[in-house]
């Protein structure tokens, strides 16, 4: 059972779509393609004066949520981030954000949060691997420690906003277990090597770490026991990229309805014919089909429900693929104008192409359900793997 | 004076408390619950005194239903189209003859009506029935056949659309008439033989020059098409929890059936016969869609009760359900693969994946096509423009049909 919006949360509603209909309409979301990093500082500083940031971060530190259940406040700024297919790191600096609030020193909340917080600073996390790895099992990055100091080998790619970190989060393997520690931009040894991706102005990295070496400190946690942390840090990243995902494809289903009403063939608008309504008709039952399913994930983040593992799978297999068969038939029905550069669409498919694949595709969540679900008995040479 | 439903409640909660058999004891017949409900006085509580009813309002019947429901009491379900649907569209269309002579009787449980729409040549497109009704003298003779009719063989009465004149177009040539279907010469009731062997509750009805008193006719002739209408709108009404019948729950279009636990016990038999590599993907979905759809219908139920989702969301209920129904049997064959259509021993099994496949179009099919729905969903709740139609406006004897007409 999902609550209804509080008054607060309506109003964050608005006041996130006004901002980003103000700063960055569409027109500057091509501008920005251009740009090396993807958005304008002093626009994130004013996204963050928004609350853009605060939302995972104590009052102490600067933060604040707006209805006291942060994902489900966040969902709402990343949904109309999806709309408008706005910039800006949202996603990685929230998740780094809360993993520091939940599981980071004393120390490390008092330096980090509140620049965080300010927009001042920003913040990247480094999970993936090369080869489209995203279960956290075929990591081969390694952080060991030794007395006071720890040392972190390997390479992580896909990782978002990491050209313009000044902490990253790297998840790797380590003390018997899952480890993550903070490195600091200017590490020894790191090296970030920056890219691009199909979206406008999302910009991604390859993180390569060469026996970066840094005082134990910088661990989120004790060595080897992140894997509750890196579950829950997934689940949020799936949250927010999902609820995005319904933000693009509720505006392109809009934008392509209102323009069928007016495209005339043979005489009657195109959306009078019966071949493209029932194709309408099932997408407007996905969208309502993610927006339950969205909901009821977003919740279980909130309460650290059980249930969010599966929740948070089935929710990516059914709005990864159902977000992208949206914009992908919509492009089909705009007709040729569709595949031009002028028309706005192409802006929505490259940011859902590009979510589709972030923190595993619908398939690979296919296969990690299948695991949750229904587990392999365990055997001699299984018995050690956790859940993928 | 209306009795106030500050009085009415504790009146009926009295009651209830003893009238009514607890939902903890062994259940008593649905026919025994009416009659107990309509002599205490309870029955057809939003209907006038003259036809049987408590001569109260709505608001009056919602709340004995909530009583008995909090009081943990059982009640009869079976005549949710009897009671809920039939009753109060004869209290808006029919004769006073009409209402005095059946609204007693249904509401009270002793005779049961149910609808006669669908046909074998046509169910979505119902304002194309093709059973014929002629007046003759007093009587009006009807010959045709009626199809999908559920419950029919359980009913004593049939509320039939039927088609009295041929010349006009197909809206307006339309009567609707209650047609006794017990002990009467001119009619056969059958059930329908499904695709499996097995007898559903679905019928056949045979109309042969079947006598009927032309006072049986609800509304004009010409009329029909209207009252048909009345009557999907107090199905609607039914479904919505505001109706004049059963209000034991919300509403069932939406209410689905989670399939989740059936995918995951089809993902352990893959894993168990060593083929979920070929089947994983597919059995997740079938997880996947199974419980979004829950989920979907559970949202809009909640939309339902709070205004943001009208009606017509009860078609998207139906639609996603029975997809996913099909979507399942048709997954629990493709996993069993040889071992769900062959068996050992020389006696018909009918409890196998194949076989259930034989039915798993049933629920996309009965009670409005998936295609129908989609129509729903896309005029309705979208607002997308109707598909012309090339029979609207001419005589139904020149419209072009599946067959020969005679």
């Amino acid at each position: 059972m999902q609550l209804e919006p509080t008054d607060e949360q309506i109003a964050l509603r608005e006041a996130v779509r006004r901002f980003a209909e103000a700063e960055t309409p569409l027109e500057t979301v091509r501008s920005l393609y251009e740009h090396r990093e993807g958005f304008c500082r002093e626009w994130w500083r004013e996204a963050a004066r928004l609350g853009w940031t605060s939302l995972f971060i104590p009052e102490a530190q600067g933060g604040g949520t707006v209805s006291g259940r942060p994902a489900s406040d966040a969902v709402i700024v990343s949904e109309e981030i999806g709309r408008l297919v706005s910039p800006g790191p949202f996603l990685p600096v929230n998740i780094v954000a809360a993993t520091i609030a939940r599981a980071g020193s004393d120390e490390q909340i008092a330096s980090l949060l509140p620049g965080l917080a300010e927009g001042e600073t920003f913040a990247a996390w480094a999970f993936a691997e090369s080869g489209d790895r995203w279960s956290p099992r075929d990591f081969e990055t390694t952080i060991s420690v030794s007395g006071t100091e720890v040392t972190i080998s390997g390479e992580k790619t896909y990782v978002e906003a990491a050209g313009v970190a000044n902490h990253i989060l790297v998840t790797g393997r380590g003390g018997g277990g899952l480890s993550q520690v903070l490195v600091p931009a200017d590490a020894q040894g790191l090296r970030v090597v920056t890219g691009r991706s199909i979206d406008m102005t999302r910009r991604y990295a390859r993180v390569i770490l060469d026996r970066v070496r840094l005082p134990a400190t910088a661990l989120i946690g004790a060595p080897g026991s992140a894997q509750h942390d890196v579950e829950a840090q997934l689940q949020l990243a799936l949250a927010l990229q999902c609820s995005e995902m319904i933000g693009v494809a509720e505006r392109v289903f809009e934008t392509t309805i209102e323009y069928g009403r007016e495209r005339f063939a043979f005489g009657r608008p195109i959306v009078s014919f019966q071949a493209l309504k029932h194709r309408i008709a099932d997408m407007a039952l996905w969208i309502e089909g993610a927006k339950a399913v969205g909901e009821e994930l977003t919740h279980a983040v909130d309460r650290e429900a059980a249930e969010a593992s599966t929740l948070a799978s089935v929710a990516k297999v059914h709005i990864g693929r159902r977000c992208l068969d949206i914009v992908d038939d919509c492009v089909q029905i705009t007709g040729g104008l569709g595949v031009t550069w002028e028309q706005d669409i192409h802006l929505y498919n490259r940011r859902a192409a590009v979510n589709r694949a972030m923190f595993g595709s619908p398939e690979f969540h296919r296969h990690r359900l299948l695991g949750l679900i229904c587990p392999e008995a365990p055997s001699a040479e299984t018995q050690e793997g956790a859940a993928p | 004076m209306t009795e106030t439903l500050e009085t009415f409640i504790s009146r009926a909660r009295t009651w209830l408390a003893t009238g009514l058999p607890s939902r903890r004891d062994s259940p008593v017949d649905d026919v025994a619950l009416q009659n107990t409900i309509y002599d205490a006085g309870f029955a057809g509580i939003a209907f006038p005194k003259e036809y049987g009813g408590a001569g109260l309002t709505l608001e009056h019947h919602a709340a004995f239903y909530q009583a008995a429901d909090e009081l943990g009491r059982q009640l009869p379900t079976k005549y949710w189209v009897s009671i809920g649907m039939v009753a109060p569209l004869l209290l808006e269309w029919a004769s006073d003859q009409i209402k005095r002579e059946f609204l007693p009787r249904i509401l009270r449980g002793d005779i049961v009506v149910i609808q006669l729409l669908s046909e074998p040549r046509g169910g979505s497109a119902l304002a194309g029935v093709s059973t014929r009704l002629t007046l003759a003298g007093e009587h009006y003779q009807l010959s045709g056949q009626k199809m999908w009719s559920t419950n029919a063989h359980l009913a004593d009465y049939g509320l039939c659309l039927a088609r009295s004149n041929w010349d006009v177009p197909k809206h307006q040539g339309l009567a609707m008439i209650l047609v006794p279907l017990k002990h009467v010469d001119g009619v056969r009731v059958s059930r329908t033989r499904l695709a499996d062997g097995s007898l559903g509750d679905v019928c056949e009805e045979f109309f042969d020059g079947l006598r009927i008193p032309a006072s049986n006719l609800v509304g004009a002739e010409g009329d029909g098409w209207a009252v048909a209408r009345a009557l999907m709108a107090h199905e609607r009404n039914q479904t919505a929890g505001v109706g004049y019948g059963y209000l034991g729950g919300a509403d069932t279009r939406v209410m689905v059936v989670d399939r989740s636990e059936f995918a995951a016990d089809l993902m352990a038999t893959a894993r168990a016969r060593a083929t979920l590599a070929a089947h994983g993907q597919t059995l997740a979905d079938v997880y996947v869609d199974s419980l979004v759809t829950s989920l979907t219908s559970a949202r809009i139920m909640r939309g339902q009760m709070v205004g943001t989702h009208d009606g017509n969301w009860g078609s998207a209920g139906k639609l996603l359900g029975s997809e996913d129904g099909h979507r399942a049997a048709r997954a629990h064959l493709e996993t069993l693969g040889a071992d769900g259509v062959v068996w050992d021993g020389d006696t018909i099994e009918n409890e196998n994946a194949g076989t259930a496949w034989l039915l798993a179009r049933t629920s996309t099919i009965g009670g409005g096509t998936s295609e129908i729905q989609r129509n729903i969903i896309s005029e309705r709740l979208l607002g997308l423009p109707r598909e012309p139609s090339f029979d609207r406006d001419v005589p139904f004897s020149q419209v072009r049909s599946s067959a020969a007409k005679p």
